[in-house]
């Protein structure tokens, strides 16, 4: 307390109200005039005892009579106030020092916003008091005492000072903190004494007093209850330090640990609430019954969305797709390659036995049209390396079983038939009526095309093995009958050799153009020279036609069609090459042989000597019984050649027209079935699919210049489609370590695939250079 | 086979014409196989790469070649295996080496028709623009001219209510002895309950993955049960297991019954048994994502669960037709059907129809306000989600569903029932994540809750899918999340446990969210259903069309 004499300032004038603004004015010009005790009469004035600057020395003011809001509000050190009796909201509002006791209540926001100095309060805070407190270091912390308690959402975003609430005489006996205390609060400490109902859990902690809060309290308590007039309560109030207890906000590092480990726990929730209202493994357990654990995205083993399979020779090759006779030339590339030369000769014999005649020579190799490797360079060279078995002799006959299987025509069909029944130990006679086998091999196609010593070399091979061979018989109705019965089987492959004709006016003029063929082949060549030659028909036989007429002596030979040319390949080329002009459309009108002129539907003619007619052959099937369904002229077969007479079957031009490589194909899937039915055991003729060429990897290889055939290096320019090269790609391309090769059995290999390490990622399929590894569905 | 010579490039599509694009790094690349191991539409392979230079070296032209094959990975240049930018490459490639790049110059739906099957696809409309609930925004604050509330400090009522709420004077109810009794010629008091108003809207077992609906069903659960926060959750036209329907938790969720009824029979078996009424049922009309096209469960999806908890035979095609087959008139469907649901649990449960968003809402809603035993009216708009449907019904079909729920409650206020027949806005809610934000602003035009799905999905599990067709193949079993599907290697990816808990994380700060909109705004008491002066929107034909302020 000052010693000046006190000062009166009076807020009532002439009975009536000072106003604030005046009362402060009276207020500061007393301060300023070193009146530092001052008593102010109060009639309602707000912010009475704020903002007196320390420098002019301590003020001590008293104030009697009733206060406005915000007493001692911006305070500053140096300046006590003293109310006598209660006071109303906000006192000590953004309190920077002063020193504010209040002998009676303060109602709401007390100290809101204080900063420093001290609230003495003798009765209870109303609401929202110690709100928004602060602190600053430089100073010495705020502090707030409250005798009995306070009112709702105290100490709200407190962030610093000291408050203290007695709790003498609770105004609310059950909780003196009111409700929700401390929300937002981060800084301080309230001390309290007494019976709460919960605070702010979010952001405050309960604790008990340490012994330093408790010297600090217990020393701080004397001139507080001295200045509020209450020392008698001194002992109660420190009789012992249980009664106290302190909140204290957590620190940031506390409160973003809290929200880090805010745990729902579910796995035990789920336990012991969901699991035990619904059941063991949930809602759906009863209807699961795989594990349920949680697998990662990229699992390796069972849980694998897909897995590798080495799918070595499950598809054909497009080679041997291809081919009517189904050769598999990248088998035989693949023995070249392992070094196994006899065996690679002799794998097409298991096929055809005509592989130096048909393969070699006069074959169009549908093969090599389809070869994968065409698509980088050229195609394999299959026709030549077919022409290097040709010196290969017959493989080694089975045992003989007994069986009897009778073949109408020496041609390549009943050749091929009785070739495979042959090897397979059945006993096969050949019944020929023509004077020498090989059909129209022997008799139709162009000597120099096929020279005869390749297909005499071929044919060789039939007395190798034994087949009967019977020359210069003519099958006819009795002597079928008498096979019929002395045979288990009759193959029927009489091909087909009647020229058909068309009924235009002067066809009877017209010759065969097969019937021409074989006579040069049997050594008469028609004499033509300086005619004008007209071949009906412009497919491959009339190529064959058109090129012999010019070797006969023909001055011109035109080939003329309905449609486009079906010929093509060497026939076409040799035709060509020696004049042949080839016309179409033309539709046939008539031939005048009188006239020397073939007339058109389209009103031209051409000049003709000779007309061959080339437009297909039928085949003679007087001697069948009727038991063998014929249609439009050929015998009806099943898909495994099989007639209506299930003892009969029948392959070749006699079914349909095909190259010599369908004949072959057809005789030797005929002879698989036969066999199978003789020897009474389930016929499955394998359907394999062909590997799509996108599979077979080109980027391996190097698009080169092929010039000399070598069947080494022939060998290796095979891509070997769908079949392992044995290179170990695989092997190596796998990150996971997870393939490996395994020897055997024989010179065979294989490779594995370690499920426990393999993800399915497909970095073996799309990397093989022969398509040989697939990725499948792991389910 | 093709032949050589019929490989013909220009029927094939370069990747340029692909939505995503895969971006592959050689040199970075360990060929480990993740990524294709991964992919879920096998959009990417390995393969192998040739490269091959000639060169010279020393002096004068010395030719030579080197050649070096090596592995790697290629988009496949396939339409059937097209890339969705799911991105599940990236995410599991250890070294940052492969992403997919959305290409904006696509022609996807140009080619994307093959043998004459119009595109099909999961997802939501493939539309990335701003949508119209998410133009709005919350404009009314309160600034001393009311008192201001603060989300942290004080107390709010963020509960809508489900079921019809009649006018006190008409509820059959007088006051015998300072009593309350039941009184008048019928005692029928329509159910209602008490809701959190953010909803998760149907999605049935089938659509999801057993891991995510049993996650989305334990996170319904504990919200309700620990968090104290009522969330709704319907189950979709796919019926429910027995084990939930004969728990305790049926309270929580939603009944739905659709056109294919799936599931009913074995609900009504299970009947008997139950220990509690089911929340409410909500009758399938409609969807937003695919108005008037029905929904098929593809047989290969049917496996065990499926099959018995939706009372089929396995391995069979599951067709909900676009209309509910013995219902030839609104009266007639309305009626009949909300009559029968109700009389299932004697009137004890709130039922309600869903339609899809349309012009002709209003004409339903009249209806339902005529017949006491209408519980709500819930429509789904065009930027509902679902698991299959033509892309042309997703893109092209719909309405869009604020003026359409916006027009409901007008129509009601003009009626003076709109405190009585709450709606529900489904479609799009949450779309691009604003979920609490597109729920304020639908209850401020005049919804008393909000449905999400998609936002669901997305936020409780991850899913991929975006406005740009990322993914979206849900029609297809290959969720690469294990979201839909019924695969159990791809939704064994998923912790049903962590889908709970995010369920949870959803809710608790979507309520939170609400509660930062609702104060400033002075609402804490009573949700702000049809308080739309709160709104403004910075275009002006929407605010006319809205009725809400226009402000820019």
């Amino acid at each position: 307390m000052s010693n000046k004499k006190q000062l009166i300032i009076q807020g009532k004038k002439d009975g009536k109200r000072v106003s604030s603004q005046a009362l402060e004015a009276l207020v500061q010009a007393a301060v300023k005039n070193n009146a530092g005790n001052l008593k102010i009469i109060a009639d309602g004035q707000q912010g009475v005892g704020g903002r007196i600057w320390p420098d002019l020395g301590p003020v001590d003011i008293e104030i009697d009579g009733p206060i406005g809001q915000r007493v001692g509000c911006m305070g500053m050190a140096g300046t006590s106030i003293l109310v006598n009796g209660s006071a109303s909201d906000d006192v000590g509002w953004i309190n920077c020092g002063a020193k504010i006791t209040v002998l009676g209540d303060v109602t709401n926001g007390a100290h809101n916003a204080g900063a420093q100095g001290l609230l003495y309060v003798q009765g209870s805070g109303g609401a929202r008091c110690d709100t928004m407190t602060k602190r600053n270091p430089r100073f010495a912390p705020l502090q707030s005492w409250y005798f009995r308690n306070v009112g709702d959402s105290f100490a709200e975003f407190k962030a610093g000072g000291i408050a203290i609430v007695c709790g003498v005489d609770s105004r609310n006996p059950e909780n003196i903190l009111g409700y929700r205390p401390c929300v937002g609060m981060v800084g301080g400490t309230i001390y309290f004494r007494g019976p709460i109902q919960g605070y702010s859990e979010a952001d405050v902690n309960l604790e008990e007093l340490t012994s330093q809060d408790w010297e600090w309290l217990t020393e701080n308590m004397k001139p507080y209850l001295r200045a509020i007039d209450r020392e008698s309560f001194y002992e109660e109030l420190t009789k012992t330090i249980g009664d106290w207890r302190k909140l204290i906000p957590f620190t940031p590092e506390e409160k973003a640990e809290r929200n880090e480990t805010v745990d729902r726990e579910f796995s035990s929730w789920r336990e012991g609430v969901w699991e035990k209202e619904v059941g063991p493994a949930g809602i759906f357990g009863e209807y699961l019954d795989h594990d349920r654990s949680i697998v990662e995205f990229v699992p390796a083993g069972e849980n694998r969305r897909f897995k590798p399979v080495w799918n070595n020779n499950q598809y054909l090759p497009p080679c041997a797709w291809a081919c009517p006779s189904d050769i598999p030339s990248q088998e035989r590339a693949s023995l070249i390659r392992q070094d196994r030369y006899e065996e690679a000769l002799a794998l097409v014999l298991k096929y055809s036995p005509f592989p130096g005649t048909v393969c070699g020579t006069v074959c169009p190799n549908l093969c090599m049209d389809a070869c994968t490797r065409g698509q980088l360079d050229k195609p394999l060279d299959i026709k030549s390396l077919g022409r290097l078995s040709l010196e290969t002799p017959a493989p080694k006959k089975a045992k003989p079983t007994g069986r009897k299987v009778a073949i109408v025509g020496g041609g390549p069909g009943g050749l091929s038939a009785a070739w495979q029944l042959s090897l397979k130990g059945h006993e096969v006679d050949v019944y020929e009526a023509d004077g020498v086998l090989g059909g129209k091999l022997e008799l139709c196609i162009p000597r120099d095309r096929l020279p005869q010593e390749v297909l005499h070399k071929e044919i060789s091979r039939f007395e190798e093995l034994g087949v009967g061979v019977h020359l210069n018989t003519q099958v006819d109705k009795n002597l079928f009958k008498k096979l019929y019965d002395d045979h288990d089987i009759v193959l029927i492959a009489v091909g087909a050799h009647t020229p058909r004709k068309l009924p235009f006016s002067g066809s009877e003029d017209t010759v065969g153009g097969v019937d021409f063929l074989k006579d040069i082949n049997r050594g008469h060549p028609p004499d033509l020279a300086g005619q004008d030659i007209v071949v009906i028909g412009a497919g491959n036989v009339g190529m064959d036609i058109s090129a012999q007429a010019f070797v006969c002596g023909a001055k011109s030979v035109t080939a003329v069609d309905v449609q486009p040319p079906a010929s093509f390949g060497v026939e076409r080329e040799a035709a060509e090459a020696l004049g042949t002009q080839i016309l179409w459309p033309k539709i046939t009108k008539s031939f005048n042989l009188k006239n020397r002129e073939v007339n058109f539907e389209d009103g031209t003619s051409l000049p003709a000597d000779k007309v061959f007619i080339s437009i297909g052959e039928s085949p003679e099937l007087d001697f069948l019984p009727p038991e063998v369904d014929t249609s439009r002229g050929l015998i009806k077969v099943s898909m495994i050649q099989q007639t209506s007479d299930v003892k009969v079957f029948a392959v070749g031009d006699a079914t349909g027209p095909g190259l010599v490589t369908h004949a072959i194909g057809a005789g030797r899937r005929a002879a698989e079935v036969i066999h199978a039915q003789m020897m009474d055991y389930d016929y499955v003729p394998e359907a394999k699919a062909v590997i799509p060429y996108d599979r077979i990897k080109t980027a391996y290889y190097e698009a080169e210049a092929v010039e000399e055939f070598d069947s080494t290096s022939e060998a290796n320019r095979c891509l070997s489609c769908g079949s392992c090269r044995d290179c170990g790609m695989c092997v190596y391309v796998c990150y996971w370590g997870a393939i490996s090769r395994v020897d055997g059995p024989g010179n065979n290999w294989s490779y594995v695939v370690d499920e426990e390490k393999c993800i399915g990622c497909g970095f073996c399929a799309g990397t093989c250079p022969c398509g040989v590894w697939e990725m499948d569905k792991n389910l | 086979m093709e032949s050589t010579s019929g490989i013909n490039e220009s029927n094939e599509l370069s990747l340029a014409e692909f939505p995503y694009i895969i971006r592959w790094r050689e040199d970075r690349c360990t060929r480990c196989g993740k990524c294709t191991a991964v992919c879920p539409t096998r959009a990417i392979e390995p393969t192998v790469f040739l490269q091959r230079r000639a060169f010279s070296k020393g002096e004068g032209p010395n030719p030579e070649v080197t050649r070096e094959v090596m592995q790697g990975v290629q988009q496949i240049n396939d339409l059937e295996r097209y890339c969705t930018g799911c991105a599940t490459c990236s995410f599991v490639c250890p070294n940052v080496a492969i992403e997919p790049e959305y290409n904006p110059h696509h022609k996807f739906l140009f080619f994307k028709n093959k043998g004459g099957v119009p595109y099909k696809r999961g997802g939501r409309r493939n539309d990335p623009g701003v949508s119209t609930v998410d133009q709005l925004k919350f404009s009314r604050i309160s600034m001393l001219t009311d008192p201001a509330l603060d989300a942290a400090r004080h107390e709010f009522y963020v509960r809508t209510l489900l079921g019809r709420v009649m006018p006190a004077e008409d509820l059959p109810l007088k006051t015998v002895d300072d009593k309350l009794m039941l009184s008048g010629p019928s005692t029928f008091i329509p159910p209602v309950r008490e809701i959190f108003p953010i909803r998760i809207g149907s999605m049935s077992i089938g659509a999801l993955s057993p891991n995510m609906w049993e996650g989305l069903a334990m996170g319904i659960t504990y919200l309700n049960e620990v968090e104290g926060i009522p969330v709704a959750m319907a189950t979709g036209e796919g019926g429910m297991p027995p084990r939930l329907l004969k728990s305790r938790f049926l309270k929580y969720f939603i009944l739905q019954i659709a056109s294919g009824y799936f599931g009913w029979d074995e609900i009504i078996h299970a009947l008997p048994h139950m220990q509690e009424d089911p929340l409410a049922i909500e009758i399938k009309y409609g969807q937003g994502a695919k108005p008037g096209d029905g929904g098929l469960l593809m047989a290969y999806k049917v496996l065990n669960l499926i099959a018995e908890i939706r009372g089929v035979p396995k391995y069979v095609d599951l067709a909900s037709p676009p209309t509910h087959q013995t219902k030839y008139s609104i009266e007639e469907a309305v009626a009949k059907m909300i009559q029968s649901m109700s009389m299932a649990w004697g009137f004890r449960v709130p039922v309600y129809p869903k339609i899809s968003g349309t012009k002709t809402a209003t004409a339903v809603l009249n209806n339902l306000v005529r017949n006491p035993y209408a519980a709500a009216l819930c429509i789904d708009g065009e930027d509902g989600g679902t698991g299959a449907a033509y892309n042309v019904s997703l893109d092209k079909m719909g309405h869009p569903i604020v003026s359409n729920i916006r027009d409901c409650y007008l129509d009601l206020v003009a009626q003076g029932k709109q405190n009585e027949l709450p709606l529900i806005a489904a479609g799009g809610m949450g779309k691009t994540g604003n979920l609490a934000a597109n729920a304020a602003a639908m209850i401020m035009l005049g919804a008393s809750a909000v449905d999400t799905g998609k936002y669901i999905m997305q936020a409780a599990a991850g899913c991929l899918g975006d406005e740009y067709n990322r993914c979206n193949i849900c029609n297809t079993g290959r969720c690469p999340r294990g979201i839909t599907t019924q695969d159990p290697k791809l939704y064994r990816r998923l912790d049903p446990d962590k889908v709970a808990e995010r369920i949870v994380d959803i809710f608790v700060s979507a309520n939170v969210e609400l509660k930062k909109i609702f104060a400033p705004m002075g609402r804490s008491t009573q949700l702000p259903i049809g308080m739309s002066d709160g709104l403004s929107v910075s275009n002006k034909e929407t605010a006319e069309r809205l009725k809400i302020t226009y402000a820019v």
